[in-house]
C-alpha cells in the first residue's frame, strides 16, 4: 500500500485511531477511498446547498454574508 | 471476525455515516463492534469538523436577526443539511428557537444531518409535541439509524410519549440502532407491561429483522430483572415462534444472546422452552454449544437429560 495513503488516514482520524494499526493495507486503501468519497461529496452538496443559499438570501444581505463566507 | 448483532448494527451505522452502502464498508468486518464504532466517531468528528468554520460565521450572522426573520431565511434560503450544520455551531437555546418555528418535514430532514455530537442539548429544548411529529415522519420515512442515534439524546418523558405512539416493529428496529445500552435499558424500562409483552411477541412472531433486533435488544439491556421479564413474555409463545428464534439466532450469530434469554427465564418458562422439538434435531445442540461454548447457562442446564448428555 502507498503510505501516503496511511499517512493521510492517520492525518484525518488522528494518532489514536486504533483501526488504522488492526486493518489490512487491502482494507486501509478500502477506508481510504470511501473516506475521500464521502469528503468530496460532502465538499459538493455542502457548496451546492451555499450556492442555493446565497442566490435565495434577500438581496439586502447577499453581500454581507458572502463577505463574511468570504466569497 | 465481526459478525454479530452489534457488528452488523454498527456497519449499518458506519456506511450511513459514510453516505455509503454497507456493502463498501465490507473491510471493517475484520473489526469488533467497539472498534468499528471508534472508527464511525472518528469519520464523524472529520466530517463534521471539516468546514466548521464557515457554519460557525453563518451562526454569528444569526446573532443579530430576529428569530422570524431568521426562520424565514432559513426556509428560504437553507436545504436542510445546510440549516442542521449551522444549527449544530448555534447555542442550543437559539436553534431550538427557530427549530420550534420551523415545518415538521423539515426538521425530519435537517435531524438526518444534525451533529451526533450535538443534538442532545438542542432536542430537549425543543417542543416535545414537535420532537414526537419529527419523530412520528422519521418512522414515516423509515430512518430507525437517525431515530437510534436520537434515542441518547432523548429525555425519559419523550421516549415515554414516543414509546405511547409509535408501533411496535418501529420500537425494535430504533432499539437495534440505539447508540447506548444504558439508554436502550432505560428506554425499555419505561414501556408499560402489556406494551413490553406487545412488544416482545412481535419480535417472535413478526419478520426475521424483528427476530435479530429482538435477540439484540435483550443481549444489550443492562438490567437483569428487566431481562427476565422479557425472556418470560418470549416463552409464552408456541414452539412455531421459538423455532425461528433459534434459527435467526444461529444464522446471526446471535446464539450469545438467544442463550442469556433462557437464562434469564424463570424456572416453568425455562423447562418449556427446552422441551423444543427443534433442540432435538440431530446435531442442533452441539451447534448451539460450538457458537457460544463458555456461556454460563451450559452449567446451570446439568440436569437436563439432553444437555447432559451433549456435556459428557
Amino acid at each position: 500500500m502507498r503510505s501516503d495513503v496511511r499517512d493521510e488516514l492517520r492525518r484525518w482520524f488522528g494518532a489514536d485511531a486504533r483501526a488504522l494499526d488492526v486493518l489490512t493495507d487491502t482494507e486501509l486503501a478500502q477506508l481510504h477511498e470511501v473516506m475521500a468519497a464521502a469528503k468530496a461529496s460532502q465538499a459538493k452538496a455542502l457548496a451546492a446547498a451555499s450556492e442555493e443559499a446565497m442566490r435565495q438570501m434577500p438581496a439586502v444581505l447577499r453581500q454581507g454574508i458572502g463577505r463574511i463566507l468570504g466569497r | 471476525m465481526g459478525h454479530d448483532l452489534a457488528t452488523k448494527a454498527e456497519l449499518v451505522k458506519l456506511a450511513r455515516a459514510l453516505d455509503t452502502t454497507p456493502e463498501r464498508v465490507a473491510f471493517a468486518t475484520t473489526l469488533d463492534h467497539g472498534e468499528v464504532r471508534r472508527l464511525r466517531e472518528q469519520v464523524v468528528g472529520v466530517l463534521y469538523d471539516e468546514h466548521r468554520a464557515a457554519f460557525q460565521r453563518v451562526a454569528t450572522i444569526t446573532r443579530f436577526l430576529p428569530t422570524p426573520l431568521n426562520v424565514r431565511i432559513a426556509l428560504r434560503a437553507f436545504s436542510p443539511l445546510l440549516a442542521a450544520r449551522i444549527a449544530g455551531e448555534m447555542p442550543a437555546e437559539r436553534a431550538a428557537e427557530l427549530a420550534n418555528r420551523m415545518p415538521v418535514d423539515y426538521l425530519a430532514e435537517a435531524c438526518v444531518h444534525l451533529d451526533p455530537r450535538r443534538a442532545a442539548p438542542l432536542l430537549t429544548r425543543i417542543e416535545p409535541n414537535r420532537v414526537l411529529a419529527v419523530v412520528a415522519e422519521l418512522v414515516n420515512r423509515g430512518d430507525f439509524i437517525t431515530l437510534g442515534r436520537l434515542l441518547d439524546a432523548a429525555s425519559e418523558k419523550i421516549v415515554g410519549d414516543v414509546a405511547a405512539t409509535v408501533p411496535d416493529d418501529a420500537l425494535l428496529r430504533i432499539g437495534f440502532y440505539a447508540e447506548s445500552d444504558s439508554r436502550l435499558t432505560r428506554a425499555v424500562l419505561v414501556l408499560p407491561p402489556e406494551r413490553l409483552r406487545s412488544v416482545v411477541h412481535r419480535a417472535m412472531t413478526g419478520p426475521e429483522d424483528l427476530r435479530s433486533a429482538g435477540l439484540s435488544l435483550i443481549g444489550r439491556l443492562t438490567d437483569d430483572a428487566l431481562r427476565g421479564r422479557l425472556a418470560n413474555h418470549a416463552a409464552e409463545l408456541g414452539f412455531d415462534a421459538h423455532t425461528a428464534m433459534l434459527h435467526t439466532a444461529l444464522s446471526d450469530g446471535a446464539v450469545p444472546e438467544l442463550l442469556t434469554a433462557v437464562a434469564a427465564m424463570d424456572e416453568p418458562s425455562r423447562k418449556r422452552v427446552l422441551t423444543l422439538p427443534a433442540l432435538t434435531e440431530s446435531g442442533m445442540l452441539l451447534r448451539l454449544h460450538a457458537a457460544a461454548p463458555d456461556h454460563p447457562l451450559w452449567s446451570t442446564l446439568t440436569n437436563h437429560a439432553l444437555v447432559r448428555r451433549l456435556l459428557a
